[in-house]
C-alpha cells in the first residue's frame, strides 16, 4: 500500500463544534502534505439544533470529489449521526461517546446500529474533555485527538493550527484546547486498530508550488484580490454571505471599499455604478438575490458597464433550501433580464477554478463591456480543496480597458461606436473630452436615446457578437476534455461542482475497460458551440449529469445543438452521487 | 428438524445474549433456526465479532489477521438477523423491568434473557498488584502483545499452567520458546488430578520440554519485578527468596465466572449463575450457558461447572431450545480425564474442538 485514500465524516449537533473540528482537521492534514477535498453540511439555523456534518477526504493522488462511503465516522451527537451510520464502509470504524450524560432512551446510542462489518471504537469523549480541560465543549478537539492516535498522523501541525484558532482568547485557552486534543490522542494511540483505515505518511513538495486550503468562496476572494478588486457591494445570502465577509477583511488592508447595501437591488446597483467609474467592481448573491438583481443586469448589458456577479446557487426557487446546494440557477444566470440581454456566464468546476475565474471574470468584464456572472455552488462555495498556487505571481491582466483613441479635433466621442470586434472604445468620468449619455434606453454611438429599427437591429447585435471573442479568451479554459480519445462509447458533459463526481465516475468506468471521456463546459454563455459539438462527434451516447430537477443545461444543449442526450437530472440537496453516474455510464455502455 | 416457535408478527419476541463466545453464538443460531421472526441482540464488551479463542495460540506459528480468525463474516449476523452490539458493558440487569442497563446509560429490553458471559482469568489476591507486568491472553489483541514482547527464542514464565496456558505452551515449545512452568494448586485447571497422577502429569510436561518449577514448595510467587539491565525483562520472586527470570510472565490460573453484574437481578448466585439441567436461572426469564454457570448435578448433588469447546456449544443449544418453548435438558457427553496421547504428550478434552 503506497497511496492513501481515506474520508472522515464528522457529525453533531449545531454547536458541537463539528465544523471546527472538520476545519482543523482539513488545515493539519494538508500541512502533513496530503490533498484533501472536504465539504461541510450544516443546518439553516444558528445554534442548538440541526444537523452539521464535515466531510474530509485525505488522500495522496489528485481526487475530484467526495466518496459516497466514508471510511471513519465521528459522532458528536448520535441522534445525527445514526442516519449516517450506513455510510461507513465495511472493515471502516464508528467512533462516538461511550459515557454520554443521562438516558438514552433504547436504540438512541450509536452502538446499536454499527453494523456488523464495522468497527466499533466507543470513546468516553465527554470524560475525556473535562479531565483535560475542566469542561466537556471541547470534546470536538478530543475527538480529532483520537483521529490523529488512531491513524497515526503527527500531533504536531493540529497543536499549531489549536494554537492559532485560539490565540486571540489567550493562553490558558489555547492551553486548555490543546490539553483536550493530547487527551484523544493518547488514546488514539493505545487503541487496538481493527479497522483497515490506514494513511501512508506523505512528504509535501515545494516544488510544486505554495499549496493552501481554500474553500470555494475563500478561494472567489482570492482571486478577487489578486485581480484587484477595488470595490464591492453586497447583501448577505447563504451561501454567499463568506464572499463578502472575507473581502470584509481583505479589501481595507489594501485601501479598498466594500460596502453592505440594504439589498441586492442596492447592491447590483451599485456595482453598476462604480463600474461605470472605472473601477473593478463585484457583487456576490445566491438565486433569490439574482432574482432581485435581473433589472439592474438589463441596465448593464444595455450600458456595456462592466460588473462582476457572483452566484452561489442553493435549493430553490424562492428561500427554498438555503444550506442545500443545487444547480437550478442556470437558466436565471444566462436568461434572467428583460430583452436581448445576453451577458457572460462562467462555472468553475472546482475550488482552483474558483480561483481562476474570479480573476478571469474581470478581465472579461472590462474587455468586453459585459456584466459576467459567475456561478457557484453552495457545494462548491463550501467545499475546502488543498489548491497549488504558482510562486510566478496572479495569472490576470490588472486592466482589460480597450485603450482610448486620441480624439481628433472637432471629433465627438461615441462611447458606443461599431468596431471590428464589437467593444467600444470606453471612457469614464473624467476622461477629458469623452462626454456622453449613459442610458438604459436604446441608444445610438453617441448614446442618446434612439428607438430605430436599424439601430436596435445593429446595437443587438454588437452586444451579442462581441461576447463571441471571450470562447478565445486568453488563458482561459472554456471547455476542457478529458479520458479516453477518439471515439468512445459514452461521454458525459457536465458544468459546475458536478464535474467533479463525473470525473470520479469516470475513471471508475476506466477500470471496468469503459470508453469513455468526460468534457467540462466553464464557458455557458457565449455557448462554446463548436468544442461541445465536436467532443459530442465522438460519442455513441452523451450523458448529462446535472443537480437541477428540469436538466436545465441539457435543454441549453438541446436547445442550441438539436442534439439527444441522457438526462441525469437530480435533486438531492447534496452532491450527485459518483455510484448514480458510474451506473448511468455502465447502462448507456450496455454493462450490465 | 427443529421445530419453529413463531413469534407473532405485531410483537416479536425479544432474545437478548450478553456475551458473544461459543455459548452465546450457538444460542442465537438456535434461537433464530427455531424462532424465525424473533428479535436477537447479543451484547458484548469486545469490538470483534465471535472469533475462535481456541484459535489464539496459532497466532505465534503465523500471523493472522482477526478476520480470519473470525467463526462468521459480517455479512452473516446481517443475513440471520442477528444485531451485535459490540464495545458495550454491562452493568446490571433490571429482571423486574428485564432490562439489560448498559454502561452508556441505554437499557436494553428482552423477553428472554441469555448470560453466557464465560470467565475471566482467576488471578490470585497476592499477585493483584503486578497485573501490569503479567501478559494477559484472552484476547487476539492480548495475544498479539505477547507476541510483540516475546524475542526470538525468547522465555514465557508460566504461573499457574491451566489447560489455556498448556496448550499455548504446546505452541511455544514448537516455535522453540522457552517455557518454564510454576506450578500451583490450579495447575491442570479444570482438571484436578492429585497426588501420583498429577507427579505423572507433571513428568510429561518436562519430557515435553516445559522447565517445571515447584511453586508450592518455593512457598509461591510473592512478586513479579521488571528485570534488572542486561537480564531479561521479569523477575518473579517466590517466597523462599528464590527467583527465575524470564521475557514475559503469562498467568495461568483458570477461570472465575462473570457475574458481578448480575448481583442485585434477584438470580441465585454461588460462584457462578446456578441454573437447573435445562439451564434455567431462578428467574424463568433468564436462563445461563458456558463456563458462567453452575449446574444442578443429580449425580454429584452439587451445582458444577462443565468446561470445554464441546460442553459449551451443547450448553448453547440447549438454552436456545428451552427459551423457545423447549424442554430439553444438559448432559455432558465428553470424557472429563486428563490422559497422556500416542506421541507421550499431555492431552485433554479441554482442547477437543470441532
Amino acid at each position: 500500500m503506497n497511496s492513501t485514500d481515506i474520508q472522515i465524516a464528522l457529525c453533531g449537533s449545531a454547536g458541537d463544534g463539528t465544523i471546527a473540528a472538520g476545519d482543523i482537521l482539513r488545515n493539519a492534514v494538508a500541512a502533513l502534505g496530503y490533498r484533501v477535498i472536504c465539504f461541510d453540511v450544516y443546518p439553516p439555523e444558528i445554534r442548538g439544533f440541526g444537523k452539521c456534518i464535515s466531510r474530509v477526504r485525505i488522500t495522496t493522488e489528485q481526487t475530484y470529489a467526495l466518496k459516497r462511503q466514508s471510511d471513519l465516522l465521528i459522532s458528536l451527537d448520535d441522534s445525527h449521526a445514526i442516519p449516517h451510520a450506513g455510510e461507513v464502509r465495511t472493515d471502516g470504524a464508528i467512533i462516538y461517546e461511550s459515557k454520554p450524560v443521562g438516558h438514552c432512551p433504547e436504540g438512541s446510542h450509536m452502538s446499536s446500529h454499527i453494523l456488523p462489518g464495522q468497527i466499533p471504537y466507543g470513546i468516553p469523549l465527554r470524560e475525556l474533555a473535562e479531565k483535560a480541560t475542566g469542561g466537556a465543549r471541547s470534546r470536538n478537539l478530543v475527538v480529532l485527538g483520537v483521529i490523529a492516535g488512531l491513524l497515526g498522523f503527527s500531533p504536531v501541525p493540529f497543536q499549531k493550527i489549536i494554537e492559532k484558532k485560539f490565540a486571540k482568547q489567550g493562553p490558558a485557552v489555547v492551553s486548555r484546547n490543546q490539553a483536550g486534543f493530547q487527551s484523544g490522542y493518547d488514546v488514539g494511540v493505545n487503541t487496538f486498530k481493527l479497522d483497515n483505515v490506514f494513511c501512508v505518511p506523505q512528504e509535501s513538495n515545494p516544488a510544486a508550488g505554495k499549496v493552501v486550503m481554500l474553500s470555494g468562496n475563500a478561494a472567489v476572494v482570492q482571486g478577487c484580490m489578486d485581480a484587484e478588486l477595488d470595490t464591492f457591494f453586497g447583501y448577505p445570502i447563504t451561501p454567499a454571505t463568506t464572499i463578502m465577509e472575507r473581502l470584509a477583511t481583505a479589501m481595507p488592508k489594501r485601501g479598498r471599499r466594500l460596502l453592505q447595501t440594504e439589498d441586492e437591488i442596492s447592491a447590483i446597483a451599485a456595482t453598476i455604478g462604480a463600474g461605470y467609474t472605472g473601477a473593478r467592481s463585484a457583487t456576490a448573491t445566491s438565486g433569490p438575490g439574482l432574482a432581485l438583481m435581473a433589472e439592474m443586469l438589463g441596465l448593464a448589458t444595455m450600458a456595456e458597464i462592466p460588473c462582476v456577479i457572483f452566484v452561489s446557487q442553493r435549493g430553490g426557487p424562492s428561500t427554498g433550501m438555503p444550506t442545500k446546494t443545487e444547480q437550478s440557477d442556470l437558466n436565471a444566470a444566462l436568461y434572467g433580464s428583460p430583452g436581448d440581454s445576453q451577458r457572460i456566464v462562467i462555472a468553475p468546476t472546482n475550488v482552483e477554478g474558483c480561483y481562476r475565474c474570479a480573476g478571469k471574470a474581470f478581465e472579461m468584464s472590462e474587455q468586453y463591456q459585459t456584466p459576467v456572472i459567475v456561478l457557484l455552488d453552495l457545494y462548491l462555495s463550501n467545499r475546502y480543496e488543498t489548491v497549488t498556487l504558482t510562486e510566478s505571481g496572479p495569472p490576470f491582466t490588472l486592466n482589460a480597458n480597450k485603450p482610448l483613441r486620441r480624439l481628433e479635433a472637432g471629433e465627438s466621442y461615441q462611447r458606443y461606436a461599431f468596431t471590428e470586434d464589437g467593444v467600444s472604445p470606453r471612457a469614464v468620468p473624467g476622461d477629458s473630452g469623452c462626454m456622453h449619455v449613459v442610458t438604459g434606453l436604446e441608444h445610438n454611438t453617441l448614446g442618446r436615446p434612439n428607438d430605430s429599427e436599424e439601430i436596435h437591429t445593429a446595437m443587438s447585435r454588437k452586444r451579442h457578437d462581441k461576447l463571441l471573442a471571450a470562447l478565445h479568451h486568453p488563458d482561459f479554459t472554456v471547455t476542457k476534455r478529458i479520458g479516453h480519445s477518439g471515439r468512445i462509447k459514452v461521454g458525459i458533459l457536465a458544468w459546475g461542482s458536478t464535474f467533479g463526481e463525473c470525473l470520479e465516475a469516470m475513471f471508475m468506468a476506466h477500470a471496468e475497460g469503459i470508453s469513455c471521456a468526460s468534457m467540462k463546459v466553464v464557458m455557458l454563455s457565449p455557448f462554446p458551440v463548436e468544442a461541445v459539438t465536436q467532443f459530442m462527434d465522438d460519442c455513441d451516447q452523451v450523458l448529462v449529469p446535472e443537480v437541477n430537477y428540469e436538466g436545465q443545461f441539457a435543454q441549453l444543449l438541446q436547445g442550441i445543438l438539436a442534439r439527444p442526450v441522457v438526462r441525469l437530472s437530480r435533486v438531492p440537496g447534496s452532491p450527485m452521487p459518483v455510484e448514480l453516474i458510474l451506473s448511468e455510464i455502465r447502462r448507456l455502455a450496455g454493462v450490465v | 428438524m427443529v421445530a419453529q416457535v413463531s413469534s407473532s408478527a405485531s410483537a416479536p419476541h425479544r432474545y437478548v445474549i450478553i456475551g458473544n463466545g461459543v455459548a452465546g453464538n450457538q444460542a442465537a443460531e438456535g434461537l433464530r433456526d427455531r424462532d424465525p421472526q424473533g428479535q436477537i441482540t447479543i451484547i458484548t464488551n469486545s469490538r470483534m465479532l465471535f472469533y475462535n479463542r481456541y484459535l489464539l495460540p496459532e497466532l505465534f506459528r503465523e500471523h493472522k489477521d482477526w478476520r480470519a480468525l473470525l467463526a462468521h463474516p459480517a455479512e452473516h449476523y446481517e443475513k440471520r438477523r442477528i444485531r451485535v452490539l459490540r464495545d458495550c458493558w454491562v452493568t446490571s440487569v433490571d429482571s423486574r423491568k428485564r432490562q439489560v442497563m448498559l454502561a452508556h446509560n441505554e437499557a436494553i429490553s428482552y423477553d428472554t434473557l441469555l448470560v453466557a458471559t464465560g470467565g475471566r482469568p482467576y488471578l490470585p489476591e497476592e499477585l493483584a498488584e503486578c497485573r501490569r507486568l503479567i501478559h494477559p491472553f484472552g484476547s487476539y489483541e492480548n495475544a498479539l502483545a505477547v507476541r510483540k514482547a516475546l524475542p526470538e527464542n525468547g522465555s514465557v514464565v508460566m504461573l499457574g499452567g491451566d489447560m489455556i496456558g498448556l496448550d499455548l505452551a504446546r505452541t511455544l515449545l514448537e516455535r522453540n520458546f522457552r517455557v518454564v512452568l510454576v506450578t500451583h494448586e490450579n495447575s491442570f485447571w479444570p482438571h484436578q488430578p492429585v497426588g501420583d497422577e498429577r507427579t505423572k502429569f507433571l513428568a510429561i510436561l518436562e519430557k515435553m520440554g516445559i522447565e517445571v518449577v515447584d511453586g508450592e514448595a518455593q512457598g509461591g510467587v510473592v512478586a513479579i519485578e521488571k528485570g534488572a539491565s542486561g537480564l531479561p525483562d521479569r523477575r518473579v520472586r517466590f517466597r523462599q527468596g528464590g527467583d527465575i527470570y524470564g521475557d514475559i510472565v503469562m498467568s495461568f490460573y483458570g477461570l472465575q465466572p462473570l457475574v458481578e453484574f448480575m448481583m442485585g437481578s434477584g438470580t441465585d448466585i454461588e460462584r457462578g449463575l446456578l441454573v437447573g439441567t435445562n439451564l434455567r436461572t431462578s428467574d424463568p426469564h433468564i436462563y445461563a450457558a458456558g463456563d458462567v454457570c453452575q449446574i444442578w448435578s443429580e449425580k454429584d448433588n452439587v451445582y458444577r461447572f462443565y468446561y470445554g469447546h464441546r460442553n459449551v456449544r451443547a450448553m448453547g443449544a440447549v438454552a436456545a431450545l428451552n427459551m423457545t418453548g423447549g424442554n430439553e435438558h444438559f448432559s455432558t457427553t465428553q470424557d472429563e480425564a486428563l490422559f497422556q496421547n500416542e506421541q507421550g504428550h499431555i492431552d485433554s478434552p479441554f482442547w477437543a474442538y470441532d
